[in-house]
């Protein structure tokens, strides 16, 4: 027996696969994909449409080419078209896809031609592909049209066939996850034929692109490539589609980036790779401490390779270390990298490569068991001694000071004259030459760079010779062996220049790398610290002012409905309120919608002042972060640190969302108990006045006629004040739901105490219309901000509990004063006053019912428990005491003046 | 013809309207009843009750439609009826034309005054504003309108300009609630928003007035609705 338990895909697997296509309601992608222009991919895609708007769906034609064939444009007939969106851009009017229109309208399939397009300047997108991206977010099918040559990872390979550089691209991931792909095939013969008739471009371009790109041998290696995509794919597919194997992790790629320009060529042949093995990979940069001495154009260009490397799906690593050979294999040895991937095109002959060995040798060297491949750099000579020619003239400018100028010739003055005195005293020669080396160690120690350690090693030299050699004041020497002398002087006083050179620049690189990682530790003590989400928010805010030194901007919900504006500006940054307008606004809502970074320096919505990321957890966008960008983009190391960031903001985050969850959790299962213990209270004080209704009222049907007047009268009666009593209750429990919709908070608006007072006595009249009650209020109107009916309420149910615990006659006072910043009411009785065993659980919730007897009680606790409630909804206080002289006396306090948070 | 008044009871719990029609028919009205808001406008356009009294949670349609209906063409009084805790449902349809509320539960006496207050209003109404009526009078409180004059047990009381216009328009719909909106609608014009200028203009009449501020006799307040001007003083 063979066991297939293990292979058997897991049913929850799929399930959760399934539910999770559901559940993120994305949209479907459907490629046509060609090998060139012409083969007849919008043809197919219209003819598609076609069938799907027979079979009922609602399709619209986004956008399609202008230069479409006529047979083709037969078939837009009976498609809706979305009218194209018209740029003015340099006075000429750019048609665009119109994504807003599309997003609006939100049609079940939508129809985009051209994916590789790059849109006008001034639209939201930089590329057409991330409209489609929208789209698919939007939960709308998508379908497009793309060549081969517009493949990312395949762009330098048509580049070489073709000798035309293609600059519309779209990262392969989107190719990758497409969930469907439709090669559209016809011979090479068959399309040149169409070329000549003019059907794919119009007349007069025809010529230029048939000399260029449709040759026939041309076309057939592009077929070629085209059919290969799509086969990987789908060999691909059968690999990944019965959740059998796990990912081959077995091999693992690496590839080196530098900012030359022929490292893109790397980066996508790598990428090619590891497609082809199903493998990871990394792209990694070494700053060393030439990284300082860099070029805009040099920076630039890094950015952009790290930045091709990620949309080409690498996970991006940057490394500091003076050594790139050892920095390089220790990473990989640590991160398990089975080949290496680097470019050559450096020129060979500097001196520094006379003495060094090239980095692939000194790889091999150190890592004997990686597999390395070496990309020949194709860059034409000229560009490439350009970039080296204007870094050395560069890296010196930036170093040359006065300052350091004048230590260096006046430490070379001392170590002269210092010399000059062993000279007198006939100490030997040798002495001098150290005490030269000492002097150039030392310049090399307190100046900038290697110009002022070389500078002193030859001056050195040559002060030796003119003070020291014989004949003096001369530059000849001639003792033998001086040149010698001189030449190893000058040697040893390089080399150690060198050396102390390069040691600070580790310690200053180490302290660096030190600091940031202090910084996050800091970041990620002092979050697990803080408890409340503001602490959080203002933390993060200045820990990026900190060690950005930019302005900082941080949502923790949906920007457009964020009220709370967690915005601290950079004392180093210009005015930064900009990033509270409702055009960053929208920047930051865009992002939080569709989970990506986007703005300045960024593909999208690029003119944003400011750079957002979101903060994202499980899928679960939890916030967005933003950088002004003010004083220039951010580059690629910052980007990755602010990542770093995110991802210990993002766990401070979830903790509190979880936390919040908890804490809501509890408040409801609290509510819960309340209203079940309100419950239990209710139903049985309900009990006992129906009983006497149903009594009586059934007494009367019964006997009535035998029942004389007056009983009569008094079983009525009893009918009546038992409904009364019912009502009130009624009443009561129906501001307990008021207060309970939302958890403890109520809409005030300012009432006249008076006022209420009044309404609340002219009830208890009606009720108890033989009760006197005396009601005092200020002579000054007492304006108190409150719920009007909830705090009537309040009043009734203290004047209906001071009247049962008081002798008939007596007079109950009700008064309302003004006291500081509150408003006090007061109720007061002469009646028998709260016995001791009744103040500890006088306002408590309904439980302390169960411990009278069934029948002594009426619901008076639930009246004031209820009055508790209302008042601390309120933000006041409710208390009761006994007078000296009998009775007892219940008093509330409302505040005056809305406190800042109100609930 | 009898010339008792007849009282259209819309009212679809069965029990209430029962014992409504039972107080009405004891206290010498005609009572017709129905428990849908359609039917209610039809039977009002064919009978021309002289008051409705209409529940606003109604099976078919809502209250405050079949009041906005009626009033597109007729003033028959509409007396609201309405339970407590939806104070802006009850200003929502005074500000639609309703004549008056009634909170539920009610007791017979509060029903009947209303009724009264409500149909004796309709009678009154079509001359209200000719100048016919120089005096309105409840208890001590006499408003003289020629002289501009106000005055308790024959005391005049000195009153603002506003506090006057205030008091005369309360007095002239005297009986009937009053929104806070109307109220300042009329006495400051529209689109003032004077609700804190009106409360303190309350409070000092009320000051001037009544004995105890806290226990007004003559203007009374209804928390969350308006102010209303009793017609005869409570025993």
């Amino acid at each position: 027996m063979v066991d297939f338990s293990d292979k058997r895909p897991n049913p929850d697997d799929i399930l959760e696969d399934l539910s999770s296509n559901l559940e993120n309601g994305k949209g479907r992608l459907e490629i046509f994909f060609g090998y060139a222009a012409g083969v007849g991919k919008t043809y197919a895609m219209l003819d598609d449409a076609q069938e799907q708007m027979k079979s009922g769906v609602d399709v619209l034609v986004g956008y399609i080419e202008q230069h479409t064939r006529p047979e083709t444009i037969q078939l837009l007939s009976g498609l809706p078209v979305l009218p194209p969106k018209i740029i003015e851009y340099r006075n000429i009017q750019l048609k665009e896809f119109d994504l807003d229109a599309a997003l609006k309208r939100k049609p079940k399939l939508i129809l985009v031609d051209e994916l590789a397009h790059t849109n006008a300047p001034g639209v939201r997108n930089k590329k057409r592909y991330q409209d489609v991206e929208e789209l698919l977010n939007a939960g709308i099918d998508v379908f497009t049209t793309v060549n081969v040559q517009h493949l990312e990872s395949l762009n330098d390979i048509v580049e070489n066939i073709t000798r035309i550089s293609v600059q519309e691209t779209i990262p392969d991931y989107i190719f990758n996850n497409a969930d469907k792909i439709k090669l559209i095939d016809i011979e090479p013969e068959e399309l040149l034929n169409r070329f000549e008739s003019g059907k794919i471009y119009r007349q007069e371009r025809t010529e230029k692109a048939l000399e260029n790109f449709f040759t026939k041998e041309n076309l057939r290696l592009l077929r070629e490539i085209a059919m290969r995509k799509v086969a990987n794919r789908i060999s691909y597919a059968n690999q990944n589609e019965p959740h059998l194997s796990p990912k081959m992790a077995n091999i693992k790629l690496l590839v080196c980036i530098s900012a030359s320009p022929s490292s893109t060529k790397c980066i996508r042949w790598t990428e090619r790779t590891a497609e082809a093995f199903h493998a990871p990979w990394t792209a990694v940069y070494v700053e060393t401490m030439e990284s300082d001495y860099f070029t805009d154009l040099e920076k630039q260009s890094i950015r952009d390779n790290l930045a091709l490397a990620e949309r080409l799906g690498a996970e991006i690593v940057t490394l500091n270390g003076y050594d790139i050979a050892t920095v390089i294999a220790e990473y990989a040895r640590l991160s398990g990298i089975t080949n290496i991937v680097i470019g050559k095109s450096r020129n060979k002959k500097t001196i520094g490569n006379l003495f060094k060995s090239s980095l692939e040798d000194q790889l091999i060297e150190m890592l004997a068991s990686i597999e390395i491949h070496i990309i020949p750099g194709n860059m034409p000579r000229h560009s490439t001694s350009q970039y080296k020619r204007r870094r050395m003239r560069i890296g010196k400018n930036l170093y040359l000071s006065w300052q350091d100028a004048f230590k260096t010739v006046g430490l070379l003055m001392i170590a002269t004259l210092f010399s000059w005195g062993i000279n007198t005293l006939n100490i030997g020669n040798q002495n001098i030459i150290m005490v030269y080396i000492l002097s150039v160690q030392v310049i090399s120690r307190i100046t900038m760079g290697y110009v002022y350690g070389i500078a002193a090693s030859v001056l050195s030299v040559l002060t030796f010779n003119f003070f020291f050699t014989v004949p003096y004041f001369t530059f000849h020497s001639i003792q033998k062996g001086y040149p010698i002398t001189f030449f190893i002087m000058l040697l040893v006083a390089l080399i150690t220049s060198a050396l102390t050179v390069r040691i600070k620049t580790h310690v200053r690189l180490a302290v660096e790398k030190e600091h940031r990682t202090e910084i996050l530790y800091e970041i990620n003590k002092k979050l697990l610290a803080s408890n409340d989400l503001d602490g959080t928010v203002m933390l993060v805010n200045e820990y990026m002012v900190k060690v950005f030194g930019r302005s900082s901007i941080l949502y923790t919900q949906d920007p457009v409905n964020s009220l709370t504006e967690n915005f601290l500006q950079s004392p180093s940054d210009p005015d930064a309120s900009f990033l509270l307008s409702k055009d960053e606004r929208a920047v930051a809502h865009w992002v939080f919608m569709n989970k990506k970074s986007a703005g300045a320096g960024s593909d999208t919505l690029m003119g944003a002042g400011a750079f957002y990321m979101p903060i994202v957890s499980s899928s679960k966008v939890l916030g967005v972060i933003g950088l002004s960008c003010a004083n220039g983009k951010l580059n690629q190391n910052n980007r990755l640190f602010l990542r770093v960031i995110a991802s210990q903001v993002e766990i401070a985050l979830e903790r509190h969302v979880l936390s919040n969850e908890q804490r809501r959790m509890t408040i409801e299962s609290e509510k819960e108990k309340m209203r079940s213990n309100l419950l239990r209270a209710i139903s049985h004080d309900l009990r006992t006045p129906l009983t006497g209704i149903l009594g009586a009222s059934s007494t009367i049907l019964e006997n009535g006629i035998n029942l004389d007047d007056e009983t009569n009268k008094a079983l009525i009666l009893n009918i009546k004040e038992e409904s009364q009593w019912l009502i009130r209750m009624v009443e009561n429990l129906l501001s307990v739901t008021r207060i309970n919709q939302e958890p403890m908070n109520v809409t005030k608006t300012p009432e006249a105490a008076e006022e209420i007072l009044a309404e609340a006595c002219s009830h208890i009249h009606k009720w108890f219309p033989i009760r006197k009650i005396s009601v005092k209020v200020p002579d000054d109107l007492l304006m108190v901000p409150m719920e009007g009916t909830l705090i009537e309420q309040v009043i009734i149910n203290l004047l209906e509990n001071a009247i049962k615990h008081s002798p008939e006659d007596s007079i109950i006072k009700v008064e309302a004063k003004k006291l500081g910043n509150n408003a006090v009411f007061e109720v007061s009785d002469n009646g028998s006053g709260i016995s001791d065993e009744e103040f500890p659980n006088l306002f408590e919730e309904y439980v302390h019912q169960k411990k009278r007897s069934a029948d002594s009680s009426r619901g008076m606790g639930i009246g004031l428990s209820i009055c508790k409630s209302i008042i601390k909804a309120h933000n006041g206080k409710i208390d009761a005491e006994n007078k000296k002289n009998g009775g007892a006396v219940f008093r509330f306090t409302l505040p005056l003046e809305e406190s800042e948070d109100n609930g | 013809m009898d010339n008792k008044s007849v009282i259209l009871i819309v009212e679809d719990e069965e029990g209430i309207a029962n014992f409504i029609s039972a107080i009405l028919k004891a206290n010498d009205y005609k009572v017709i009843k129905t428990a849908k808001g359609k039917e209610a406008i039809s039977m009002t356009a064919s009978y021309s009750p002289d008051l409705i009294l209409l529940d606003l949670g109604l099976p078919d349609m809502d209250g405050v439609d079949v009041l906005k209906t009626i009033r597109e063409w007729s003033t028959i009084p509409i007396v609201v009826v309405s339970a407590r805790g939806y104070e802006r449902e009850k200003v929502e349809a005074l500000d639609l034309g309703a004549d008056d509320y009634i909170t539920k539960p009610f007791g017979t006496s509060e029903l009947l005054a209303r009724i009264r207050t409500g149909i004796r209003h309709s009678k009154k109404y079509p001359n209200e504003n000719s100048g016919d009526i120089s005096k309105t009078s409840v208890g001590e409180l006499e408003i003289d309108y020629n002289k501009r004059l106000v005055s308790i047990s024959q005391k005049a009381i000195h009153l603002t300009p506003i506090e006057y216009k205030i008091i005369v328009l309360l007095s002239k719909h005297i009986g009937k609630v009053l929104t806070h909106d109307f109220i300042i609608k009329e006495v400051w014009g529209p689109y003032t928003n004077e609700i804190q200028t009106l409360r303190v203009n309350m409070a000092n009449i009320r000051r001037k007035l009544e004995e105890n501020p806290a226990e007004p006799k003559y203007i009374v307040t209804q928390v969350g609705v308006g102010y209303r001007m009793v017609e005869e003083l409570e025993q």
